[in-house]
């Protein structure tokens, strides 16, 4: 493999996880504290804590 | 035996002991039963061996209520019934199905799980299946099930030689048991409807109705009204309790740990509560379906890259501070709780070609509907992220309360309820035998029997209730 494709490659991961990360683009509009300590409910996703730290 | 009509069957001379009424699942595995005691049978196939408009004309009818399917695109009318378009997904009841819950009115069956297991062979026999493997536990509250997905059997294709060879099991095609007549105590008769005309009557000791979880209510409300509540005397329950098995795409997921999910070769994991946690909740049972390879083309490469190279998207993970990892369509699907208003109905204007009343289907879903929705959501949610599973996300008109769309798989054609199975014949119409309440000769086959819907698709445990029905029919003849 030559480093033009290895770099070809890279780039397109890098870009492929963006992609799948769009979704969380949408956290912060609404952030719903459900009566768990170690749990939020951010736009219907149920998160812990920790991932929003 | 296998006979194109009423007259060619006539012109046999043929006399039966049982008369079984449909040639769909429930009745061909009675068939097959009595096959094997050699006790002779006769089995009535509204439709022919294969489909057609004017035999499917007569399932036509109308819903009102919730969305439902159009009547006569839910179910066939041909040999082999609507086992011609089943996915083939088998699993059984479990035994906390069959049992009464506070919690949940009209719950509780007059038979257990383990009525049914001394059958269970015969039942991977006839669906060529094997043992379900055991659950996993997967968070505290959820464990994995086995969904077998089997080559789909279509019975009249399956049995067709066997019925055709047996000499003691004639088929009628193309001949519908247009009403039951009978005394209070017993039917006495069968009135015929055969190739567009008026056949007559016949005569068994015993009729078995398998006609389908719609059909079979129908023609015993039309029967019982013809003969004055002769046909069934305690009418209460009769074609009410009628239960679906609602089940909506309600959420997405990130899966961080696909193999802790046991997902199946086609990429689903299916996903059951504990008794605990549904008895906490105050919910009927329910399943969630994690679709884990739910794209195509240039969004399943991506999915791909996400699920099936883990290496990789760990390194990018990193690099962008997330532990997410693979994409899931998140699916549930529910128990349909016993609601007596629920029912199949005749309908007072709209007859079929035979004159036999056509349905109306009132259905909706209720309160507890909406509550194993978002609940059993969130709490599957909520353990899926305490133990690193991944991230769920429940979608909007789930959380709020917004109407049930239309755009998308609503239910899952499984008709129950409407004879259904209990000790009190107030809200129920045969007992634990399959035998209606108060009749000395007349049985009911097939999902129309169950009690309570469980969270699983019927086929397996219908066919298990036939086995046994057939099993319980043969050791009354000898007797």
């Amino acid at each position: 493999m030559t480093k033009e494709s290895n770099t070809d490659t890279t780039r397109r991961l890098f870009l492929t996880a963006l992609l799948l990360m769009l979704p969380t683009l949408a956290l912060f509009r609404n952030v719903h504290v459900i009566e768990k300590d170690d749990l939020v409910e951010v736009d219907g996703w149920i998160l812990k804590r920790s991932d929003l730290a | 035996m296998i006979f194109q009509d009423m007259a060619a069957y006539r012109a046999a001379n043929f006399a039966p002991r049982v008369a079984i009424i449909g040639g769909g699942p429930a009745g061909i595995t009675v068939a097959h039963k009595l096959h094997r005691s050699g006790i002779p049978t006769v089995l009535f196939e509204a439709g022919g061996e294969e489909y057609t408009e004017e035999s499917q004309d007569f399932y036509k009818g109308k819903t009102f209520g919730d969305t439902y399917f159009d009547l006569d695109v839910t179910r066939l009318r041909f040999l082999g019934g609507s086992s011609n378009h089943w996915a083939g997904w088998c699993r059984i009841l479990e035994s906390y199905d069959f049992e009464a819950k506070s919690y949940i009115p009209h719950s509780g069956w007059p038979i257990g799980r383990a009525d049914l297991e001394p059958f269970f062979a015969e039942v991977y026999d006839i669906l060529g299946i094997q043992a379900f493997e055991p659950d996993h536990p997967v968070t505290d509250s959820f464990r994995a099930m086995q969904m077998i997905k089997s080559d789909h059997v279509h019975f009249g294709e399956k049995f067709r030689d066997e019925l055709a060879r047996s000499g003691s099991i004639a088929v009628v095609l193309n001949t519908e048991v247009s009403e039951l007549v009978g005394n209070g105590r017993s039917v006495t008769s069968a009135k015929l409807w055969s190739r567009g005309a008026d056949a007559g009557e016949m005569t068994a000791s015993h009729f078995v109705v398998a006609t389908g979880g719609l059909e079979n209510s129908r023609l015993l409300l039309w029967s019982n009204e013809r003969s004055n509540g002769g046909v069934v005397p305690n009418a209460g329950a009769l074609g009410r309790y009628w239960m679906e098995h609602p089940m909506y795409w309600a959420g997405n997921a990130f899966i961080t740990n696909r193999d802790a999910l046991k997902p199946d070769a086609d990429g689903d994991a299916f996903l059951i509560p504990s008794v605990e946690a549904m008895a906490k909740l105050g919910v009927p049972n329910f399943h969630i379906q994690l679709e884990t390879m739910p794209y195509f083309g240039a969004k399943k490469f991506m999915a791909d890259i996400a699920c099936r190279a883990p290496e990789i998207t760990e390194w990018v993970s990193k690099t962008l501070g997330s532990h997410l990892q693979c994409t899931a369509r998140v699916h549930i699907d529910w128990e349909q709780p016993p609601v007596e208003s629920n029912r199949v109905a005749l309908s007072a204007t709209d007859r079929d070609a035979s004159g036999v009343p056509r349905i109306e289907l009132h259905w909706r879903k209720g309160e507890l509907d909406r509550k194993v929705l978002l609940e059993g959501m969130r709490l599957f949610g909520e353990e899926f992220a305490r133990k690193d599973l991944g991230r769920l996300r429940i979608s909007d008109w789930v959380r709020n309360g917004d109407d049930y769309p239309d755009d998308m798989e609503i239910a899952g054609n499984h008709h129950m309820g409407g004879t259904r199975m209990g000790s009190d014949p107030a809200t129920s119409v045969v007992d634990g035998d399959c035998k209606v309440h108060g009749m000395a000769n007349l049985y009911c086959a097939g999902s129309s029997v169950f009690a309570t819907a469980g969270q699983c698709t019927p086929t397996t445990t219908l066919t298990a209730i036939a086995v046994r029905l057939g099993d319980h029919l043969a050791r009354t003849m000898a007797s």
